[in-house]
């Protein structure tokens, strides 16, 4: 259960760590190198996110109806689907999934 | 297809489809909230002032557990730590001066900060991180309020495949970055690290060794360059 203070303190903490990221880097003296490698960072941590959020569960590997959900995803978005229909896909075949 | 803002890769239909989904997810991070016995005005500030779902969920999954109030806070600060990471990997591409970076710091999310990053431009980079900040914090906090003050709207998120919305919208956001062999090297490591060390490191570490890849690859262009 949350309370007044554990969000206060949850707040500073997160943006804290925000803004040191944003600050650690002054964007006038980085050079060109640098700027390329940290422009894939984010495809690798994006992609770390994905396979947590599919294959785990508070810390521990789990196989469950979401990876049905996105198989389905990853296929339509091979296909370049609208990711409008990639979300709603992966909810659905989830769903269903967890039904049958 | 319309591109908001003017000139820049971002289409009208990703910004909704993001809209939609953090506006799905909110409304079912809040009721897990509303669940554990969190007053309908916390949740809502935590929405506004956290502004990370990681951090609050990973907070009442700790305490739920049987966690001390110190070892939720804990984490809920590792598990968001990737956001300071991905800042800083945005960072240079963003404003020159510190205190509009420290604004754009309250938003640095994992979506909006995929889009801004494959604008070629840093003009557009910024045009594109303020607007899908906007798309995606004001559905999210909109989400939020609404799971929060309907508490049992939805009954079971699990059984609507709410779960696997996040990480759909992900790989939505990753493939069409997936265009050389080397983006595909990166993209499979940072998962198959992640997935490695779940079970090892506590939440949000795991993220951050995820990194490395991506540094690594830097190194191998080094030498193949020289």
């Amino acid at each position: 259960m949350l309370t007044w203070g554990v969000v206060v303190v949850l707040a500073v903490g997160v943006y804290g760590q925000r803004a040191l990221g944003m600050a650690l880097i002054d964007p006038n003296r980085i050079s060109d190198r640098s700027r390329q490698v940290l422009a894939m960072v984010p495809l690798s941590i994006l992609c770390a996110v994905t396979a947590l959020q599919t294959l785990s569960s508070q810390g521990e590997l789990v196989l469950d109806a979401r990876v049905a959900g996105i198989v389905a995803a990853a296929a339509l978005s091979w296909k370049r689907a609208p990711m409008f229909l990639v979300v709603i896909v992966a909810a659905a075949v989830t769903a269903a999934v967890r039904l049958v | 297809m319309r591109q908001i803002p003017d000139g820049t890769s971002l289409r009208i239909g990703e910004a909704w489809a993001i809209a939609f989904t953090y506006f799905t997810v909110a409304i079912t991070v809040s009721l897990v909230h509303s669940t554990a016995g969190t007053p309908t005005w916390v949740i809502i500030a935590a929405t506004l002032l956290v502004n990370s779902a990681t951090a609050t969920l990973a907070y009442a999954a700790v305490t739920a557990a049987g966690g001390s109030v110190a070892a939720g806070i804990a984490g809920g600060w590792l598990t968001s730590t990737r956001f300071g990471v991905l800042a800083a990997a945005l960072a240079p591409r963003l404003w020159p001066q510190r205190w509009k970076r420290g604004i754009a710091a309250f938003s640095a999310f994992d979506p909006n900060i995929a889009l801004a990053n494959r604008e070629e431009e840093d003009e557009n980079v910024r045009r594109v991180y303020v607007a899908m900040s906007l798309w995606l914090v004001l559905p999210w906090w909109l989400g939020a309020s609404i799971g929060a003050v309907l508490g049992d709207l939805v009954s079971d998120p699990k059984a609507l495949g709410m779960d696997a919305m996040f990480p759909a919208l992900f790989i939505a956001i990753i493939r069409p970055q997936l265009t050389t062999q080397r983006a595909r090297l990166i993209a499979f490591s940072g998962a198959g690290i992640a997935l490695g060390l779940v079970q090892v490191l506590p939440g949000g570490l795991p993220f951050l060794v995820a990194a490395l890849p991506a540094l690594l690859a830097l190194k191998s262009s080094e030498s193949e360059s020289s």
